[in-house]
């Protein structure tokens, strides 16, 4: 039932604070769900992707995730630097089905929530819940060592209720991965998103 | 029965934090209100519901069939008496705890707060929210043309603890649910709240 209030927190609290207000509480508990999770480290890609396979770290208490070992990334030098990944069902996926089938429709509140975030901050949101959610794989990526390497976490593309996608073109060009593959991804999950190890990419430069 | 009452923890989790945060700006009484507010919204939200006798209520409400139900399992213990067994919370709570750790204090805070406040029924923060909707759901639901009437008899917190109402009023709930004070500590061992739901005569 917890997970129900969501809807009636956020449309009251968008008639308190605004859409803007609701984003920055949003952002705050993606980011302290994720510190308050503690960190991890693997010695290796092979040893993090079995964890994730198996569910076992923070990025995967959410759900499965579809490891897809056939689009490792890699640098100008050949290294392996991450993987892209697919979680297969969206965890605010059975509290909309249960909301509409109790309910009603989902509130307004909920897309106006998420498009003042793609105006303001990045356009990756279909629903306000994404807002946290994306905040929390960040974060929660910074807290993860392979091979004593921080990991960063880009977010590459994710479908909504109605079968919208959200695509985050430059985070695909940074990894170097082709949109038509991430949407061929898509058809059987929720949301894609790559695990590399920060700062790379698979161009020739370091990103700050 | 209610199909389908589970959730995913990762979104039970995130909205408990969610509260801890507006109490980081907005205090205690910021985090009661928020939560007692949303409820009273929820329940605005749902369907109304009319039922021509006390027995077609019952039978939609211990089947899963009515508003009231959505989110629990609702049992009949006697004519006006009903429990919940497993409180729809519990999981999130146990989630909450496995990932993250010891419950925030100000969740108990807040639960004094309402107790001291409102009305001296809530054994966690959670059953601010599960007592304010089902107060206000049962607003909705008529039965032979009159509201329903909800009162809180007993809840219990993941630590075991039982929140009572004061000596005067318990007395008066336990006659109306037509069970003694003993039968009701019995209902506590098996099920997570126990409640009144009846029409006035």
């Amino acid at each position: 039932m917890m997970d129900i209030a969501i809807y009636s927190l956020v449309d009251d609290m968008v008639s308190k604070a605004g859409t803007e207000g609701v984003v920055e509480y949003w952002l705050r508990v993606g980011e302290s769900y994720a510190e308050r999770m503690g960190k991890e480290a693997y010695v290796g890609w092979p040893a993090f992707n079995v964890a994730m396979k198996d569910g076992r770290t923070s990025l995967t208490v959410e759900g499965d995730v579809n490891v897809q070992t056939d689009l490792a990334i890699t640098d100008k030098d050949g290294d392996v630097i991450g993987y892209v990944y697919a979680l297969k069902v969206c965890p605010m996926a059975p509290t909309m089905g249960r909301y509409i089938s109790r309910i009603g429709p989902i509130p307004d509140s909920d897309t106006d929530v998420a498009d003042s975030y793609n105006n303001r901050i990045k356009d990756s949101a279909v629903s306000n819940y994404c807002i946290t959610h994306q905040k929390f794989r960040e974060v929660a990526a910074n807290n993860i060592t392979v091979a004593k390497q921080a990991l960063e976490c880009l977010q590459l593309a994710n479908k909504g209720m109605t079968g919208e996608v959200k695509m985050v073109p430059e985070n695909l060009a940074r990894i170097n991965v082709d949109e038509r593959h991430i949407k061929s991804i898509l058809r059987n999950a929720s949301c894609v998103f790559a695990l590399i190890v920060k700062g790379k990419s698979a161009g020739e430069e370091i990103i700050d | 029965m209610a199909e389908n009452i589970g959730s995913n923890p990762f979104v039970d989790v995130s909205v408990y934090l969610f509260f801890e945060d507006i109490s980081d700006k907005q205090g205690v009484e910021g985090f009661t209100n928020y939560m007692v507010g949303q409820a009273e919204s929820l329940a605005k939200s749902v369907p109304e519901e009319e039922y021509k006798t006390w027995d077609d209520f019952v039978n939609a409400v211990t089947n899963g069939e009515s508003v009231l139900s959505s989110f629990e399992h609702i049992g009949q213990i006697s004519e006006y008496g009903f429990v919940t067994k497993v409180c729809p919370f519990s999981k999130a709570i146990r989630e909450y705890i496995k990932r993250i750790g010891n419950f925030n204090p100000v969740h108990m805070e807040a639960t004094d707060h309402y107790n001291h406040t409102i009305q001296p029924s809530a054994a966690h923060s959670a059953c601010m929210m599960h007592q304010t909707y089902r107060k206000e759901v049962a607003k909705r639901i008529r039965i032979g043309g009159k509201p329903l009437q909800y009162a809180q008899i007993a809840a219990k917190a993941y630590t075991g603890k039982i929140a009572l109402p004061p000596e005067s009023w318990k007395k008066v709930l336990l006659e109306k649910a037509g069970i003694s004070e003993t039968q009701g500590f019995m209902e506590m061992r098996e099920n997570s709240c126990l409640y009144l739901l009846y029409v006035e005569d």
